[in-house]
């Protein structure tokens, strides 16, 4: 059966069976992926997936399912399943209708054949990486390369109806030097034209080798220039905050600042279900609503928050078109190009540290943004307006909401970042960020 | 579960020219329900159910998963696993070779009481009402003005079979509940977790598990605890002092400072380009990276562990790994491609999350060895210290050598006593300064449970971090 299908039989199980409002999601999912450490293979991956997700209430109870076995047979004791379940569970006072279609969804546009087929030279791809960076001046590089491609289809009780298919590749690659420094390099891309494993080979492997012979450095306060894929991991956790479900339980640092400033002017923060290039996101949301362009924040301004259908009932607002079911999220995050060049960027500084990369970023406290999290790769000092050395073994130490506040600089070049540490596909430049308290063990 | 799909599988590889072919039936069937500040969010129900499979041909390995069971299928998947290893040869400078191990022929189940299949949603919720009612109202006269309370099940079936002649079947259920609530004072809003550290309660077994736990007892007290936090607004000492680190903290330290570092996989370099590599080098064992105080476990055969397992993912049986012992390196974690490069037998460390991910490398439940103090031993000749009970925010660097925990519910100890609340003092320091400034431990482990992420794509594993209180000398914190 086609997902299409499926997804149609699950809805009628549902409706049958007394359910009031359904959603049904079909995906079809195919993952390949080389992974390579020391300038070496050490596993290739093909992934094949069929999901189905379920959402349905009754008597303003709800469940949600997921099964990896959406065969004929298994759909109708599926969502028998989900309906006996919601029998003896409370009804909820937030239970929202679904919304009514008919829709007319954005197309994707975003899927390129020739990243679905089998013979895309993922091997090739890896070894051009590796190669760059070598060439580039590192002695070994590790990575990994991952292609996939989804079709998608809903429908619900709403008369909502629709289906997108994407692809993307991404490379994620560090090189190393004899001397344990290292630097990464990233392309991201939803086209194969689009896509420079040499490139970022390169990166990674120059990154690495003008690391060498770090020098020591005091901790304090530093103005700090984010590369754009550290940008990407604190513009992700503000889309995340942003979800309309973290405000309203309690647990986001922008809770009742709608309409507040919250960040410099220069600051612009969207999200889109479907982009120009954007590596993930669809046309529909998992209700049914399509998706669209968000403002998050406008010139610094918070101009609300991300919903489903629950969620904008509560806030009085209507869907933005970012379900989840239990919690709406961003698709694609966007930051608006500043002015600057990188250069430019980095003359501003009197004082300050540069971040290629960087990862474990936790939470102290959600509700005041403060956290920290560890650069890793190359890192720089700079001084008065130059590049002076490498640095290593620091920590980020600050709170998001003072440093949204704090941008001097935000580049006019951007890239699509999605890898391992940065999870929703973020369009990041470079910035610059006024007095961060960078730390370290001093022990 | 189809044994003689797997049996059909492995000969399949054999015969496509694999040298080593393995297939893993996994079935998981998980519930889960949300109550978000008294209201229940839609309850969920997953079942994940495919087959993986890895082969190895001329020292290339590939890994293939389906949830497409057909024969044809897997036929199709299985060709296309040994041609794409066989083509891997213009980018593979190191061979895959598999340690020798005994082939095990067995079935195991995870204890388990009251079965968790017969857990129901109403259950579920009744539990997190009562959690609900308990903590709602707050004490010590501060509220919790916003709460999300979790509770899970999940029970995990597998069968596995490789061309070494390995058959094993397993079962094991787990329950969980974590929490997430706010409390504030004088317009100060604090976020904490119940655990604290974004961890969990959770154990391998069925329903029984709730009282086992005593999650409602737990749940109280640390709330009560927590409570206090957000009044609190005394800075840390500035100066050196000796430091009490609570069973929350020296459980994840264990973790993050010697499990981590300890993976094989990181050790060669198989995960640097994610999860990253380590401080510790090939040829370690032996080491000295601490005082003779310092003392690291990981031991998946604890009965009722959320880590719990007896064989792992390549058929190897579990057991105890003896991470530091005394001060020094004693063994890292493997699975049987380390194992072989390292001229070791394999110790069991290998596991896969879900019919669609790769076994690798994983810790299980990891833990400070106890020692033979009494708190109020750890506790008697600190002039001036700070006892750190529990934490929130913390991170280690890719290499497990700088790292950072901030203390959430802690303490002044004046001449050996606990006093006053201090807020987020910053323990900031290096591996070898931490396991060298060790040098008491207390007679009681304790265990949270957590899901340590690793893999790509990621996978996420049901581990223990877990440790007794733990005396640092001459430690300089830092502040917010």
């Amino acid at each position: 059966m086609e997902i299409i299908e499926l997804a149609d039989l699950a809805l009628r199980e549902a409706l049958k069976l007394g359910a009031t409002d359904v959603s049904a999601i079909c995906a079809k999912n195919n993952e390949n992926q080389i992974r390579f450490s020391n300038n070496s293979i050490t596993v290739t991956k093909n992934i094949k997936n069929l999901e189905l997700f379920l959402y349905i209430a009754k008597d303003n109870k709800r469940m949600i399912g997921a099964t990896s076995n959406p065969s004929a047979e298994r759909i109708k004791i599926f969502a028998s399943d989900l309906i006996k379940a919601s029998e003896v569970i409370s009804p909820s006072s937030e239970y929202t209708p679904l919304p009514k279609g008919e829709f007319s969804y954005p197309l994707h546009g975003i899927y390129d054949k020739k990243l679905a087929e089998d013979g895309v030279k993922l091997i090739d791809f890896a070894k051009e990486a590796v190669d760059a960076g070598i060439e580039a001046g590192a002695t070994r590089v590790s990575g990994s390369l991952m292609t996939s491609e989804e079709e998608i289809t809903i429908i619900t009780s709403g008369d909502a109806k629709g289906k997108d298919k994407t692809t993307k590749i991404l490379l994620n690659v560090r090189a190393f030097t004899n001397e344990e420094t290292s630097g990464h390099g990233l392309s991201c891309a939803a086209r194969i034209a689009d896509f420079n494993p040499s490139e970022a080979g390169r990166v990674a492997g120059e990154y690495a080798k003008i690391s060498i012979n770090p020098h020591s450095w005091e901790e304090g306060i530093y103005d700090l220039v984010t590369m754009p894929t550290v940008t990407a991991d604190i513009v992700q956790h503000i889309g995340s905050f942003s979800s309309a479900f973290t405000v309203d339980a309690g647990f986001s640092f922008l809770a009742d600042k709608v309409d507040q400033k919250v960040g410099v002017d220069e600051f612009t923060l969207r999200d889109y279900g479907v982009v120009e290039g954007g590596l993930g996101g669809r046309g529909f949301d998992d209700e049914g609503a399509p998706t669209r362009e968000n403002i998050i924040i406008e010139k610094g301004v918070l101009k609300g928050y991300l919903h489903n259908c629950t969620t904008a009932r509560k806030f009085g607002k209507s869907s933005t078109g970012n379900a989840g079911i239990i919690e709406p999220h961003p698709w694609n995050l966007i930051v608006d190009p500043g002015m600057m060049s990188l250069d430019n960027i980095i003359k501003e500084v009197k004082k300050g540290i540069l971040v290629t990369n960087n990862w474990y970023t936790r939470f102290q406290n959600m509700r005041t943004g403060e956290y920290s999290t560890i650069p890793r790769d190359a890192t720089f000092l700079i001084e008065n307006g130059k590049i002076k050395h490498p640095v290593s073994g620091l920590r980020i130490s600050d709170s998001i909401p003072r440093q949204l506040n704090s941008i001097l600089g935000i580049s006019k070049d951007r890239r699509w970042i999605e890898w391992w540490e940065v999870s929703i596909p973020t369009l990041a430049p470079a910035m610059l960020i006024k007095d961060v308290t960078i730390t370290k063990a001093l022990q | 579960m189809d044994e003689d799909l797997l049996r059909s599988t492995v000969d399949l590889a054999q015969k496509l020219g694999a040298e080593y072919a393995e297939a893993r039936l996994h079935k998981i069937k998980t519930t889960g329900c949300l109550l978000r500040n008294g209201v229940p969010e839609p309850a969920m129900i997953g079942d994940a159910y495919g087959i993986g499979i890895r082969v190895i041909c001329s020292g290339s390995l590939a890994f293939s998963a389906t949830n497409d069971l057909s024969w044809d299928n897997i036929k199709v998947i299985l060709e296309k696993a040994v041609k794409r290893a066989k083509a891997s040869s213009s980018l593979l400078e190191y061979k895959i070779i598999l340690s020798e191990e005994r082939a095990i022929n067995e079935d195991w189940r995870a204890e388990e009481k009251k079965s968790i299949e017969n857990v129901g949603f109403e259950d579920l919720f009744e539990m997190l009402k009562n959690i609900e009612y308990q903590i709602k109202d707050g004490k010590a006269g501060v509220a919790f003005p916003n709460r999300l309370l979790v509770s899970t099940t999940l029970l995990e079936e597998k069968m596995y079979m490789n061309s070494n002649g390995a058959r094993i079947r397993s079962r094991v259920p787990r329950l969980g509940f974590y929490s997430y609530v706010t409390t504030s004072y004088r317009g100060k809003t604090v976020t904490i977790t119940i655990p604290s550290g974004y961890s969990q309660l959770g154990e391998s077994g069925g329903w029984e598990v709730v009282d086992r736990l005593k999650i409602y007892e737990y749940v109280q007290k640390e709330a009560e605890n927590l409570a206090l936090v957000v009044k609190n607004d005394q800075k840390p000492p500035k100066e050196t002092v000796d430091v009490v680190l609570g069973p929350d903290v020296s459980g994840i330290i264990a973790h993050e400072s010697s499990g981590h570092p300890g993976e094989a996989d990181r050790i060669l370099g198989r995960e640097a380009a994610q999860a990253g590599e380590s401080y510790l080098k090939s040829d370690d064992i032996g080491l000295k990276i601490g005082s003779e105080e310092a003392y690291v476990s990981d031991d998946p055969t604890i009965l009722h562990s959320n880590g719990f397992y007896l064989y792992d993912d390549e058929g190897v049986p579990a057991r105890k790994r003896i991470l530091i012992e005394a001060g020094v390196i004693r063994e890292f974690l493997h699975n049987r491609s380390t194992a072989y490069e390292f001229g070791v037998s394999s110790n069991g460390a290998s596991r896969s999350m879900s019919y669609d991910r790769e076994p690798i490398i994983r810790m299980a439940n990891t833990y400070i060895e106890p020692g033979d103090y009494s708190l109020e031993e750890l506790l008697e000749d600190i002039k001036s210290g700070v006892y750190i009970k529990s934490f929130m925010e913390w991170n280690i660097d890719d290499k497990r050598f700088n790292q950072r925990y901030v203390g959430l519910e802690a303490y002044m100890i004046e001449k050996g006593e606990i006093k006053g609340m201090v807020r987020n003092p910053i323990l900031e320091i290096t591996t070898p300064k931490l396991w060298s400034s060790v040098d008491a431990r207390g007679k009681e482990v304790e265990f949270v449970a957590a899901t340590c992420g690793k893999g790509d794509p990621m996978q996420s594993a049901p581990v223990w971090t877990g440790g007794p209180d733990m005396r640092l000398r001459a430690i300089r914190l830092g502040a917010r």
